[in-house]
């Protein structure tokens, strides 16, 4: 049986700029996925961009390549990642006037 | 015992002579998942020191000097993260039931550390002189802990928690082992609106915890923060006199017999039995502080 393992990177968190998610080590897993459930979006124009960044070591970080097509209304969005080493975290872009988004971010991996 | 010694990787624990877990995270985590406060399913009722306790990680002491570092054996262990903030706390428990009353006990290999930082050191502090490096003083503690409850009647529920207090609130290095002479403030409590500074899971304000006599204790830190060295920990309770029995790190063993654990004059209703055990790592800098277990065996006499 694969091992798999969901993890909260962010609860229930609001934000008014843009942010990165924690580190979130990953080496043992083959696959994962993204969701991104955006529960409130305000603002002027506001839209919520999210690059998917990898990591040798935690702390310095480049773009893995993959990004989540802009989000700009509440919804339950997801993006899969392959070969993606040994750490995992999203770089969020948060744009429009006075913008305010509340969410919850999961990563799903499998062995 | 027999049949740890007969185990090539049990050998390295004192088991009780019923094994209740053996978490040796090179296979998962075992069920040590995120704490999270109690709601009504809107999040936003979430009292905030229970909002954010962070997901626990399957780490491979990866650094960016030396590349993998590894566990005691295999690759992997539990990782607890903190954010990068003063008085975060990174929570993982594990929740079981008690069969009987009796002991039980608790065992560990761990190690700890803070995260690399690069340059900007912080005014004031001691400075890198080649052994002393100054990422020792960004650990703040971690703590071991329980959460019992035998049943519904007023006093039935109580925590024990021991803490590895590296440095206190003000960053200073203390380097002991303490326990908390507050009660644990649960949801049912802060939502009656009992004075916490929400900032510690264990108790409402810092001067409520005391140290543990005999319990000074200098670990293995090992100089910079990527060199791991794993120490072994036992920890011994006893549900039927609701104490602690005794601690042992390494070479340090600390009498707890006597050390007071606070009961709830409340009744709680639908944790009958609770057996909860739980570890987490608590900052005292703006620095990830990080917590990890190569293995842990929890073990009965019942």
């Amino acid at each position: 049986m694969r091992h798999s393992f969901t993890a909260v990177i962010e609860k229930n968190a609001t934000f008014q700029e843009d942010f990165e998610t924690e580190p979130y080590e990953c080496a043992w897993a083959s696959e994962a996925r993204w969701f991104i459930n955006v529960m409130e979006l305000e603002g002027d124009g506001a839209k919520l961009s999210a690059r998917v960044q990898v990591s040798p070591d935690g702390i310095f970080w480049c773009d893995e390549g993959s990004r989540f097509e802009p989000m700009s209304e509440p919804e339950l969005y997801s993006l899969a990642v392959r070969d993606f080493g040994g750490w995992l975290r999203l770089d969020c872009e948060l744009d429009g006037t006075d913008a305010n988004v509340r969410l919850m971010i999961y990563l799903v991996l499998k062995e | 015992m027999a049949l740890a010694n007969a185990d090539i990787r049990l050998s390295r624990f004192n088991p009780l002579p019923r094994i209740l877990a053996f978490d040796d995270f090179d296979d998962g985590l075992h069920g040590w998942c995120e704490l999270v406060g109690n709601h009504n399913g809107d999040l936003n009722e979430l009292q905030p020191v229970f909002r954010d306790m962070r997901p626990a990680q399957l780490s491979t002491c990866t650094f960016f000097d030396m590349g993998t570092h590894g566990a005691v054996d295999g690759t992997y262990s539990m990782k607890l993260a903190t954010r990068p903030r003063k008085f975060h706390q990174a929570v993982a428990i594990k929740r079981l039931t008690s069969a009987a009353d009796g002991l039980v006990q608790f065992e560990a290999w761990f190690t700890y550390k803070a995260e690399q930082t690069f340059g900007g050191d912080d005014p004031g502090a001691r400075a890198w002189d080649g052994n002393y490096h100054p990422s020792e003083a960004h650990f703040g503690s971690f703590t071991l802990w329980n959460d019992i409850c035998e049943g519904t009647e007023p006093r039935d529920r109580y925590h024990a928690a021991l803490r590895y207090e590296n440095t206190n609130e003000d960053g200073e290095f203390t380097q002991r082992w303490l326990y908390k002479t507050g009660l644990h403030p649960t949801t049912r409590m802060l939502r009656g609106g009992f004075d916490s500074n929400q900032n510690d899971v264990h108790v409402a304000k810092p001067d409520m915890w005391a140290p543990i006599p005999g319990g000074d204790q200098q670990l293995c830190f090992n100089e910079v923060p990527t060199k791991v060295n794993w120490h072994y920990l036992r920890w011994l309770f006893d549900l039927s006199t609701r104490r602690n029995t005794e601690l042992q790190v390494n070479d340090l063993t600390m009498d707890l017999r006597e050390i007071p654990v606070l009961r709830f004059d409340e009744g709680y209703w639908g944790i009958s039995r609770l057996l909860n055990l739980c570890m987490d790592v608590r900052t005292t800098s703006n620095v990830r502080n990080f917590l990890y277990l190569d293995s842990v065996v929890i073990s009965a006499d019942w």
